[in-house]
């Protein structure tokens, strides 16, 4: 940290510097929007403006992960959480209509005072840690490379975690056959249903 | 200075050249999408025994600018019940993931300018399709917000069936592709062109280029799968409220989005910019007539094809569709399995 502040004061930028000040400060910038959208979840009074805050967070953290390299869980969480789920989630809350609660104090105020707040303790955290080590032991920089990729998260997926996935497939399987059950059978006697 | 900032830049080459191909792609997009409104006028005047336009400038060529003119000019109109913020943002969203949803689609070999190697792509991903299926499924949230913003009844049905319609076809739409990735052995678009050098997927694919095609239709709301803008039901769906550039940019991002579904069809199943026929191997004009052909099959299937009712609809995607995509991918992935322990 201090060492940035001498470089920068002295105008002494090599290219390293100023792009690894950029991919930092683009990681960081995509976690604080994560976290005021993810606080804006949970403070906002209309729930559609809750659902797309939920959105913009699931959005974010998959930026995080397209940052780190890892692309195909990045496709992931945007496919399945920001694409599928989410959608249901707006098209029940637009069917039953949602009504705006009333609120008692700012929403602006807090999210500005927050974000300040969250950008001190950052900055104090970042004081405190001092510098980063590298990273060392079973996850090589050549791993981490790698781990992005699909053909990597297969191989790992159906070698050392097959019966674990197929178990989480066949629990997806008895909520699928539960859900049916339920919304196409009714448990009634035939002849109350008929008089409805 | 410019010598400095030059050198400065020197192993970042890269970054300049993203920049320099996310504007490329852009405008030339946005600027096809005139094009594609006057090709589709003229082809459905064909289509119904008629003219189209044919008054402004060479074969009515000026017509498209002269609208897209009236469309700029006009009042922009924002109804009091509306949820201003939203109701601003949505065609933002429309038009936005369109591009993008571009920008990772390959039209041609790399070539070398100053000993950088330039791609003709936005984004060569190692998960390309996984990244195109992700960022059109993040448009839909464009329809359904432009419909919950407007309050207005006929709006929010026509966002209600959009959401509804595009959820049911996607899942067709990945188990056909996967049909592709199976067989090819790969998510990067670049080399599933690759791997097509010798037949295009579409011949020993054929069942699944089918059921690919008619998803796609029904994912870019063209007729005979545009519900969500049914006429004599919902006024106009979804964009009922919206007036101007941002009811232009509706159109704008159904017209790129109709463009990317070509070019995907194209890249996956019909070989991308391989020719098949020696001697005539200019890979762009390759992959434009193809992306060509098959903006023409989706006009014409407008021009042609009745409107079907929401219930068939549904029906079609969820008990017919799904299901035999279903089987057609397991079918090819047994293929693959005998083929590699052979």
């Amino acid at each position: 940290m201090m060492e940035f502040l001498d470089q920068l004061l002295s105008f002494n930028l090599d290219r390293e510097t100023v792009f690894g000040l950029f991919e930092q400060s683009i990681v960081f910038i995509i976690g604080m929007t994560a976290i005021l959208a993810s606080l804006g979840v949970v403070l906002c009074a209309t729930p559609i403006y809750s659902a797309l805050y939920l959105i913009g967070n699931m959005v974010c953290l998959a930026m995080l992960f397209l940052m780190f390299n890892a692309e195909f869980l990045a496709a992931v969480q945007v496919v399945v959480y920001a694409g599928a789920v989410m959608i249901l989630f707006l098209f029940i809350i637009a069917l039953l209509g949602a009504k705006k609660e009333g609120r008692e104090f700012s929403f602006q105020n807090f999210m500005g005072l927050s974000f300040v707040g969250l950008l001190f303790c950052e900055l104090l955290m970042a004081m405190m840690v001092g510098k980063t080590r590298p990273v060392e032991g079973k996850v090589t920089p050549e791993v981490i490379q790698q781990v992005g990729s699909a053909k990597a998260i297969g191989i790992e997926l159906f070698s050392n975690h097959i019966v674990p996935f197929e178990l989480a497939s066949l629990l997806l399987l008895v909520a699928a056959v539960g859900i049916i059950s339920l919304a196409k059978f009714t448990y009634k006697p035939m002849r109350k249903r008929t008089r409805t | 200075m410019i010598d400095d900032i030059l050198n400065f830049l020197d192993p970042y080459w890269w970054l300049i050249i993203g920049v320099v191909k996310a504007v490329i792609i852009a405008v030339g997009l946005l600027s096809t999408v005139p094009l594609l409104v006057w090709l589709e006028r003229r082809l459905m005047g064909r289509f119904q025994v008629r003219l189209g336009p044919n008054r402004v400038g060479p074969f009515g060529l000026v017509q498209p600018m002269v609208d897209a003119i009236k469309l700029l000019f006009k009042e922009n109109i924002v109804q009091k019940s509306a949820d201003k913020f939203l109701f601003y943002l949505a065609p933002a969203i429309v038009v936005f993931t369109a591009i993008v949803t571009f920008s990772a689609i390959p039209f041609g070999e790399p070539f070398e300018v100053g000993g950088e190697t330039i791609g003709l792509w936005g984004a060569n991903l190692n998960i390309g399709l996984l990244f195109i299926f992700a960022v059109s499924s993040m448009g839909i949230y464009g329809i359904v917000i432009a419909g919950f913003s407007s309050n207005n009844k006929y709006s929010l049905m026509g966002g209600l069936r959009s959401s509804a319609q595009m959820i049911s076809y996607e899942l067709t739409l990945g188990l056909t592709a996967l049909c592709v990735v199976i067989m090819s052995g790969s998510l990067n678009l670049y080399d599933i062109v690759k791997s097509q050098s010798s037949m295009p997927y579409a011949i020993p694919l054929f069942p699944a280029f089918v059921l690919f095609f008619i998803a796609g239709v029904a994912e870019t709301n063209r007729a005979p799968f545009d519900l969500p803008e049914a006429e004599q039901e919902l006024v106009a769906g979804f964009f009922t409220e919206y007036s101007g550039m941002k009811f232009a940019m509706f159109f704008m991002g159904e017209y790129v989005n109709m463009i990317t579904m070509s070019a995907l069809v194209t890249v996956l199943f019909l070989g991308g910019w391989n020719s098949y026929i020696p001697g005539l191997d200019i890979p762009i004009l390759v992959f434009a007539f193809k992306v060509f052909l098959l903006l023409c099959v989706f006009i014409w299937l407008r021009s042609t094809f009745p409107r079907i009712r929401y219930d068939r609809l549904m029906t079609f995607g969820w008990k017919i569709l799904l299901p035999s995509s279903l089987v057609i991918m397991l079918v090819y992935s047994a293929v693959k399995v005998y083929s590699l322990s052979a």
